[in-house]
């Protein structure tokens, strides 16, 4: 009797520390639940379920399998279905995060086939939902990185097209809850899905209403994500001005919610918006903002980025010199990273700035550039042809714009 | 050389090879949620029910 009240009250503290997400904590409460043991079957299943979950918070996702895992596998023996469509529901979100998509798929089913014959039209929208994003997750694991939204392989589409399926059949049942919160998560996803699959104007009349129920609940982070999709939609349907509004909106949230990262990748998005309106120095402000962030943060992928963005910015002014100096920083950092790809782009750069700069014209380039490689061989010249490698542009190759091949893992 | 400038000012970049395709922010996840405490609950006011029926 007494071990029994010790495991109950080790678990009631694990659930309080959880919920007040301390989840680090909460995982050893709900440990020591376990091995003191319980008979109750009921609260063990609890036990197990919540220290699934903790793990997930904590992105410990073999550590939640395993525990979801045994839910399932209790449920199951004792015959608690409403218990097992649970342990199914988080095992699938599990394994779709483990990229064990056809396991996933197989959970999902299941939770769905206990709602539906139960008819709990709430655990059944649930479901649909954790369908959609497996599905969705999957067709982006086939995209290949280079290809653009819309021109995804077969394969891909196939998984995107069932995901917003899912989304679609869990958006008519959460409209007839009216669950507002439910409505809106899916119009996110499902845009994403649309912009994915290349339409963006669904994907945008989708955000538009996912935005819109992010207002009603005051929820800014939701607000700030959709206006970030926004913003990207209306890039590809060739709407800048329209998509820097949005990005515009982005930062301003993230720097509200005190979010660098985001603030960063807000800048990043207005520089390149700017680039697109050929608006090179707004474009340049805005790389140098995101530069900043990112050594901040000393993300030095970021980094390169930016260095790469202000070189191209730069070209475009004609500013070469400049242009030379962000690339070799390009180069400097694509080195110390092992980013071979970005080693080859800042080559290849570099080879195109030296080709209309010249290295004898400024020598005092040598000297500013103490890691520099004028004398290495051009990459041109040993790759002949139009080879471009995902995210490559080089802006003084324009006239062959429409003939570059991307080529995404042939880089080495 | 000229001819080359030219083209370098006004030279724009491709929107999708500058922005990544990795199809935008998702939703957060939603978890089934189990409860030690609500289960304990609903076991005490079964209980009382069934007393007061009784």
């Amino acid at each position: 009797m007494r071990m029994e009240s010790s495991c109950l009250d080790l678990a009631l503290e694990g659930e309080r520390l959880c919920k007040a997400g301390d989840y680090r904590a909460g995982v050893s409460f709900f440990e020591s639940a376990i091995q003191v043991g319980t008979e109750d079957l009921q609260i063990l299943s609890a036990i197990y379920s919540q220290l699934g979950n903790a793990y997930f918070h904590l992105q410990e996702y073999t550590k939640a399998l395993e525990y979801h895992r045994h839910d399932l596998t209790l449920t199951r023996a004792i015959g608690d279905e409403v218990g097992e469509a649970k342990a199914s529901g988080n095992l699938g979100n599990t394994l779709k995060l483990l990229g064990r998509y056809d396991e996933a798929v197989v959970c999902c089913q299941r939770h769905l086939e206990i709602t539906k014959a139960i008819y709990d039209k709430v655990g059944q929208a649930r479901a649909l939902y954790n369908f959609g994003n497996v599905y969705h997750a999957k067709g982006k694991s086939i995209c290949w990185s280079g290809a653009k939204p819309g021109e995804f392989p077969e394969e891909a589409r196939t998984a995107l097209r069932k995901a917003a399926h899912y989304y679609e059949a869990n958006l008519s049942l959460v409209m007839e809850l009216g669950d507002r919160a439910a409505q809106g998560r899916t119009y996110g996803n499902l845009g994403n899905t649309y912009y994915l699959l290349g339409d963006f104007e669904s994907a945008i009349a989708a955000h538009e209403k996912r935005l819109l129920i992010a207002k009603e609940f005051g929820d800014k982070s939701a607000e700030r994500r959709a206006h970030c999709n926004l913003g990207n939609a209306h890039i590809f349907l060739g709407q800048f001005e329209t998509a820097a509004n949005h990005y515009k909106r982005t930062l301003q949230l993230a720097r509200l919610l005190k979010d660098r990262a985001v603030e960063a990748q807000a800048c990043y998005s207005l520089g390149n918006t700017y680039t697109l309106l050929q608006d090179y120095e707004r474009a340049i402000d805005y790389h140098l903002k995101h530069l900043v962030i990112a050594q901040d943060l000393k993300d030095c992928v970021g980094e390169g980025r930016a260095y790469w963005s202000l070189g191209n910015a730069h070209t475009a002014l004609g500013n070469h010199e400049q242009a030379m100096l962000f690339a070799e920083k390009h180069l400097e950092i694509a080195k110390r990273t092992g980013d071979k790809s970005g080693e080859m782009t800042a080559r290849m750069n570099l080879a195109d700035l030296r080709m209309v700069v010249g290295p004898k014209s400024n020598p005092s380039m040598q000297y500013m550039f103490p890691n520099n490689r004028i004398n290495d061989p051009d990459p041109l010249e040993t790759q002949p042809g139009h080879l471009i490698l995902p995210g490559v542009r080089t802006s003084l190759r324009r006239g062959s714009a429409e003939n570059l091949l991307v080529i995404p893992g042939h880089h080495q | 050389d000229d001819h080359r400038q030219e083209e370098t000012k006004s030279s724009a970049v491709g929107s999708s090879q500058i922005f990544p395709s990795d199809g935008g922010e998702m939703e957060p996840e939603t978890m089934e949620i189990k409860s030690v405490s609500e289960f304990l609950t609903k076991m005490h006011m079964g209980s009382v029910m069934s007393r007061q029926k009784g």
